[in-house]
């Protein structure tokens, strides 16, 4: 019986082409977008778990609280000095390891030099996690501070090999270090991840600073593990008043508490203390419309099946009567769904590999088909399984509950109210998930377009920067003017961050006048010396910029309208504000500059005379010069006068539009999914219309002979699916509305939603649901009546 | 083999009954060749259907070979029109997406008769009707007569100790109605399987033993054929 159902059922999928295409292009796509769910899932799933032990494995944080005893912000940076005494005073702890945020560090064998992700850990970061070690042993690798830690393509880059064991790399051109270990490259979804690594003693030793104990610097990422049996909550308990003992103070400010590292990354943002979610939102995002369409192409296939369920009447009558027991006709409906989905799935494999490197780029991720893990292939037969049954149960249960008697007479009594309007709804939900994403599409856009249009407060264009280091602090002055006088940049300054995104606040700052409660109001910080406002091309308000002229300058300070105003400054210039133990007078004050995301308010900022604090070097680009000689004839002077460092040049404007990724990723996969949704939405209603004016051809060919214009029949035949989709529409908009009005109200810069957004997502799928209907309509209307009829 | 007892059949309509079938009783022993006719609307297919169980009676008692059928359980009743009934159509009903092979073989498979024995019975069956040479064909590029003939087949093949044909040769040409009255006849006198047919055509219930008139759902007459010999 399989076997003869096996071959009917692909006799029946080749018979019926159009339904076939239909259902498995949708099935197809949707399956596609379940796979790649699945793979991020996957991906995002095993973040920070591959090198054991990770269930034992936590994350150092700190709570702070307010005056009234209520958290008020959590930090998953802690002092310098913390994990040590902890350390100390805690035997639960096993391992603990201080690990530096990761940044470019040169490393070079001889000539061969380029930089690559570096970071310091303490010793014990080799002992937390169980990297696969090519050579050298972990326990000993970072007993002698001058030691480093490579991966293998690292290795093989610097070396050609990887047996590079007590070999030297020259690092940062600052010391010779001895390789002590090579381990596999790590994996992308590890959140310490490094190309790298380097003992926190020899940080200490090449900066200095770091190894003063300081409680106050909240800027170092510390992993530990806890031994066996120790209860995290207890723990935590234990440590809450860690840091008021050390630094006497009375009331409790700061909490330190230990967090499961295998949450950090999904769960990892905190609000008041509590973990409120993480990347877990960028799943979720993704799991709705992938689902979504999915479900859509279950109905598809739903509908289809109980459209020609005339057709199948008939069979199952006959079957019945031969003696077919509603469980092998259950049983056959069942096996042709799945056939259907295995062929889909079959695509959707293809269409996974074609589109994963899209989608990698999109999302910043690196995930990959693993055809050799038994795990992908129980999950895809699991998902074959679940599409089977959605999309095969409804058809299955319906058709086999035929009466014989009925379906031979052809008389069957459809109860035809009812499935018909089932049907509808079913083309409801379709369409209503389909107008939703459309909603969320236009939104998104034009919020993308309004975050774009915001004014920056400096001009991008023709701005480049480059890192400040190496011979290019002794040799400042000369590198600027050897610049100015080749006449490839016209202004050059330095400073402590970069103008594209906000790299360094300050509070505490006090002044003449001020209220409660201001000292804690938190200033962006720049450092610089000239030339910064006249090099970012910032519009001066009032009085000037640091000036070469006056010395007393090199201890003033600027500050932006918004901090004047949030100060209170009726008459800035001149006023004496108080910043790191020192008086400096405002000289000037610049228009407002956007320097945190672009989603945020204003910050105050302010712009303090520094010489001694920079870490970029900025440059306006000569524009009435070709781009790329000014940019060869930079890149020529400063590999001459620091060459020991790559020359890294970047373009302002291009760090300003990374400010935009998670919007535009957003609005890609929106306007992905919509897509995809309308297309199969449309695919479905496109079967129904087919087969709408296949039933009423007889009806069709009377009402000609009667005198009916074609435009009539066209408007007879696509009204009732038109309407379908108008009702769609009243449902799905305000739920659309909802959602994107929750979403927008995190920003504190968002557009309001107009009713242009909704007029427009209604005309388009109107027309679009018009034109999908109209055009089989229109082949039922033109065809011969006589056709129709002769057969009655 | 057969017995009915005051079968009713009637649809209720707002209240006003309409009947079908009206204190039905009668009994068909093994072996009998039995004509059901009459006019349209007088119920004969509603009869058959019920003599099929593909239809339940309003009210009365039918026994199938001394079993009650009214009282069965579904499973029970597939069961036993699996091993005992085959069904022949006026309008054919072969499934059109199965070749006369498949068609043939399929109430075996339900039947979960073994492989190599399935393959005998539809071979045998095949060389009976002179049909070797189309078991490869779809129904759609039979003819009508042939069609029919398969249909018949498929009846046969489940080795049923009853057949119901519904007006077999209602689509058939007068030959080929007379090739199909001629196999029942065979199939009657020498295999000794009962046939229930319902039929317009005086020709046709000449070929069986017995005849029972039916007139607005109530049994007018019920006589016995003289054969001719």
């Amino acid at each position: 019986m399989f076997k003869l159902n096996l071959k009917i059922a692909f006799r029946n999928l080749l018979k019926h082409k159009t339904a076939s295409l239909i259902n498995i292009s949708g099935l197809a796509i949707g399956l596609a977008a379940s796979l790649l769910l699945l793979l991020y899932v996957q991906y995002q799933w095993s973040y920070d778990k591959q090198f054991g032990n990770s269930e034992n494995t936590y994350h150092l944080m700190v709570n702070f609280y307010g005056t009234d005893k209520s958290i008020t912000g959590t930090t998953p940076q802690v002092s310098n000095v913390l994990p040590l005494v902890l350390k100390e005073e805690s035997p639960e702890i096993e391992n603990i390891s201080r690990v530096l945020w990761a940044s470019r560090r040169l490393v070079a064998n001889g000539q061969n030099s380029f930089k690559v992700e570096g970071r310091y850990a303490d010793p014990d970061l080799l002992r937390i996690f169980k990297f696969d070690y090519l050579s050298g042993n972990p326990e000993k690798a970072f007993d002698d501070p001058n030691s480093i830690v490579l991966t293998e393509t690292i290795a093989k880059r610097l070396f050609g090999t990887v047996d590079v064991l007590n070999k030297t790399v020259r690092f940062e051109n600052q010391a010779n270090l001895k390789v002590t270990a090579v381990i596999r490259d790590l994996p992308p979804n590890f959140t310490y991840g490094f190309e790298c690594l380097t003992s926190w003693k020899l940080y200490e030793n090449l900066n200095g600073w770091p190894a003063e104990s300081n409680w106050g610097n909240y800027s170092f990422f510390t992993l530990l593990t806890l031994k066996n049996g120790t209860e995290p909550n207890a723990f935590n308990q234990k440590i809450k008043n860690t840091i008021a003992r050390n630094t006497g103070t009375k009331t409790l400010e700061a909490a330190p508490f230990v967090y499961p590292l295998e949450k950090y990354h999904l769960y990892g943002h905190f609000t008041n203390g509590i973990a409120d979610g993480g990347q877990i939102e960028q799943v979720r995002i993704f799991i709705i419309p992938a689902l979504g369409i999915l479900a859509i192409a279950c109905i598809n296939f739903m509908n289809l099946s109980t459209a020609r369920s005339q057709k199948r009447a008939k069979e199952v009558g006959i079957r019945k009567t031969i003696g077919a027991s509603r469980t092998s006709l259950i049983m056959q409906f069942l096996l042709e769904s799945f056939i259907l989905t295995i062929v889909s799935v079959v695509l959707a494999i293809v269409l996974v590999e074609l589109f994963l490197p899209a989608f990698n780029g999109l999302l910043n991720t690196k995930l990959q088909i693993s055809y050799d893990h038994p795990g992908n292939w129980l999950a895809v037969t699991g998902l074959i399984l679940f599409t089977g049954l959605i999309a095969g149960s409804y058809p299955a249960f319906f058709l086999s509950s035929f009466n014989p008697v009925q379906a031979l007479k052809k008389t069957i009594a459809f109860k035809s109210n009812f499935s018909l309007s089932f049907r509808q709804v079913l083309v409801i939900i379709q369409f209503g998930f389909a107008i939703v994403l459309i909603v969320a599409t236009l939104i998104l856009y034009q919020q993308l377009q309004y975050l774009k249009n915001r004014p920056l407060g400096y001009d991008s264009n023709a701005l480049i920067e480059m890192p400040h280091e190496g011979n290019l602090y002794p040799k400042f002055d000369l590198f600027k003017d050897r610049l100015l006088n080749s006449g490839a940049v016209t202004a050059l300054t330095q400073s402590s961050g970069s103008i594209a995104f906000q790299n360094s606040n300050t509070s505490g700052l006090e002044w003449h006048g001020m209220r409660d409660g201001d000292k804690k109001i938190s200033f962006d910080l720049i450092q610089t010396t000239y030339d910064f406002l006249k090099t970012n091309n910032i519009r001066l308000i009032a009085g000037r910029d640091f000036s070469k002229g006056r010395a007393s300058d090199s201890s003033a300070l600027m500050l932006s309208e918004t901090a004047v105003k949030q100060m209170g400054f009726k008459e800035p210039l001149g006023q004496q504000v108080l910043f790191n133990g020192k008086q400096r007078p405002v000289v000037g004050v610049f228009a407002d500059v956007l320097w945190d995301e672009p989603t945020r308010t204003l910050h105050p900022m302010a712009i303090v005379f520094n010489a001694e604090n920079s870490d970029v070097i900025t440059m306006r680009l000569n524009t009435t010069r070709n781009v790329r000689e000014s940019i060869d004839q930079i890149t020529k002077i400063t590999k001459e006068l620091n060459p020991d460092f790559p020359v890294e040049i970047k373009f302002v404007d291009s760090l300003v539009a990374e400010k935009f990724e998670h919007e535009q990723m957003l609005s890609i996969i929106s306007n992905l999914f919509a897509g995809l949704s309308i297309f199969v939405s449309c695919l479905g209603l496109f079967g129904l219309s087919a087969f709408s004016a296949e039933q009423r051809t007889k009806e069709i060919g009377i009402r000609k002979v009667l005198g009916a214009t074609i435009t009539g029949i066209i408007t007879l035949l696509s009204v009732s699916f038109v309407k379908t989709v108008m009702i769609a529409m009243v449902l799905a908009m305000p739920i659309g509305y909802l959602i994107m009005n929750n979403w927008l109200m995190q920003f504190d810069y968002h557009i309001s939603i107009g009713p242009a957004v909704f007029i427009l997502t209604g005309v388009s799928s109107i027309l679009i649901a018009l034109f999908t209907v109209s055009w089989q309509a229109y082949r039922a209307a033109k065809s011969n009546p006589v056709d129709a009829l002769k057969y009655e | 083999m057969i017995e009915l007892k005051n079968i009713e059949k009637y649809y209720a309509n707002k209240g006003v009954k309409s009947y079908i079938l009206r204190h039905v009783t009668t009994s068909i022993k093994q072996g009998e060749f039995v004509s059901i006719m009459g006019p349209s609307g007088a119920g004969k297919s509603t009869l058959l259907n019920i003599l099929g169980m593909l239809e339940e009676p309003t009210y009365g008692q039918y026994e199938f070979m001394g079993e009650d059928v009214v009282s069965l359980n579904e499973r029970k009743r597939i069961e036993l029109y699996r091993n005992h009934i085959g069904f022949v159509f006026q309008a054919y009903h072969l499934i059109d997406e199965m070749t006369v092979a498949e068609n043939i073989e399929a109430p075996l498979l339900y039947k979960k008769v073994p492989g190599s024995e399935r393959k005998s019975r539809v071979a045998d069956i095949l060389d009976r009707f002179n049909m070797v040479a189309k078991s490869d064909l779809f129904p759609n590029q039979l003819s009508g007569g042939q069609q029919q003939l398969v249909g018949i087949a498929r009846a046969l093949v489940a080795q049923p100790s009853i057949i119901l044909a519904d007006e077999p040769t209602g689509n058939l040409q007068s030959t080929q109605a007379l090739q199909i009255m001629d196999l029942f006849k065979k199939l009657n006198e020498e295999e000794g399987i009962t046939i229930v047919q319902v039929t317009h055509s005086e020709v046709n219930a000449a070929y069986g033993s017995r005849i029972l008139h039916l007139l607005d759902g109530v049994i007018k007459e019920d006589v016995v054929v003289q054969q001719t010999v």
